[in-house]
């Protein structure tokens, strides 16, 4: 045997569990080498006991304290720690792993293509008068993706994306996600700058009664059936009322 | 100055952020954030970028929090790891620019075996093993560990920093991470 990473005997997987919990290997190996940590749940505790494991190196590396406005942001951004039970984000996990590799692959791609690193948050527009539900949608990384507000009454649909989003070939669709955990399309969206929608009654009746919405991303020119995304699901949020 | 807290009271902590208690959040940002900062800025080496993206890892946190397992993870190893990524994609998706430093240097302002204030978060056990067993690696190797994993760089930025071919890089990290964990469950 020539090739000098090739060791005799050891345990190709466990070596690569370590080398991606390390982060050493190229954006093209850690892709494939996430996807596959996606997919398989026992190359995927490699990657965690490797975590466990290295975790102790950065005892040598010196706190700095933040500054204070750090924990003002982060409180802001807390979302009510029910989304995290609720029944609709358990249905878009199951349907996230369902796409296993793929997805994975894509969201890294995502990831990787988003530049911008200050997703501003976005204030919803004018004092409406009733504005009764708003969202906002964060990326699998925590970033907030979109903000976005809905008035029921007049059914007018406010959009404010970051620029997480920007630089994506694919369309972004929205998708309410329903109690029971279906999942209804709204339609395609501008992932780049602000948009009004006029829905009509099209949030009235059982769809009225959504409780998270989220982004798809679909290929240009591809339009999803209603009750199915065939793109990856990159973020999601609660609806709230106001 | 960061508040001290034990391990398992950490693990405590996060448990009941993971169920909503924001008074328990705050609890883990207070003794986490300077060590996570720490972290942060030393891969991304530009204080606002790092406060960025330490802004991301608390947030993370706070929605993950629920799957954290204190019987299987240490809270602060759990917390850096969750840090560490989210600077190494920032660092990665090309928003940091950073000069290259030497590996040598790097070492030697890491490679500081005395116990830090920190370190009462983590087992200190845990920490005098790992640093034994990376201890008995050859220098070069657990210099370019250490280096991997405090600047987050890959094998082609350790490869050229070293002046050596990419695949004796990875031999070294490779060959090194399976004797350092052979070490460390012996």
């Amino acid at each position: 045997m020539t090739d000098p990473t090739d060791i005799g005997g050891m345990d190709e997987d466990l070596a690569l569990a370590g080398e991606l919990a390390l982060r050493v290997l190229s954006p093209e190996d850690e892709a494939a080498a996430r996807a596959r940590e996606a997919a398989d749940p026992a190359f995927a505790a490699h990657v965690e006991a490797w975590n466990e494991r290295l975790g102790g190196l950065a005892d040598g590396i010196v706190p700095v304290e933040p500054s204070p406005w750090v924990w003002p942001r982060v409180e802001a951004g807390l979302t009510p720690p029910v989304a995290a039970n609720d029944n609709s984000i358990v249905f878009w996990r199951r349907w996230a792993i369902g796409s296993t590799g793929l997805l994975a692959a894509s969201l890294a791609a995502v990831v990787m293509l988003l530049a911008q690193p200050e997703p501003a948050p976005v204030a919803t527009p004018e004092p409406a008068p009733a504005v009764i539900r708003v969202a906002t949608l964060t990326l699998e990384s925590g970033a907030a993706a979109m903000t976005l507000a809905y008035d029921a009454n007049t059914g007018e649909l406010y959009l404010a994306p970051t620029t997480e989003m920007a630089g994506d070939t694919r369309v972004p669709h929205l998708w309410l996600v329903m109690p029971e955990g279906g999942v209804q399309l709204v339609g395609a969206i501008d992932g780049s700058t602000t948009s009004r929608h006029h829905l009509g009654q099209a949030l009235s009746g059982p769809a009225g009664s959504a409780n998270a919405v989220a982004v798809s991303m679909e290929a240009p020119g591809h339009t999803p059936a209603p009750n199915k995304p065939d793109g990856p699901v990159v973020a999601q949020g609660a609806l709230q009322r106001l | 100055m960061s508040a001290i807290l034990t391990r398992d009271e950490l693990a405590q902590a996060l448990g009941r952020a993971g169920e909503g208690d924001r008074a328990a959040f705050r609890r883990v940002y207070e003794a986490t954030s300077a060590k996570l900062l720490g972290v942060t800025l030393r891969i991304l080496a530009d204080r606002q970028l790092a406060e960025d993206v330490l802004q991301d890892t608390y947030l993370t946190v706070w929605r993950k929090a629920g799957s954290f397992d204190a019987t299987r993870a240490s809270p602060i190893t759990w917390l850096v790891t969750i840090a560490r990524n989210r600077a190494i994609d920032r660092l990665r998706s090309g928003a940091a620019m950073r000069k290259s430093t030497p590996i040598d240097e790097t070492v030697t302002v890491i490679a500081d075996d005395a116990p830090s204030p920190a370190q009462a978060l983590e087992t200190g056990d845990d920490v005098r093993r790992l640093n034994d067993c990376l201890g008995q690696l050859d220098d070069r190797t657990g210099g370019a560990i250490r280096t991997a994993f405090i600047e987050g760089v890959t094998y082609d930025a350790l490869a050229v920093r070293e002046n050596v071919p990419l695949g004796t890089m990875k031999s070294w990290i490779r060959r090194g991470l399976m004797r350092l964990r052979m070490c460390l469950e012996s």
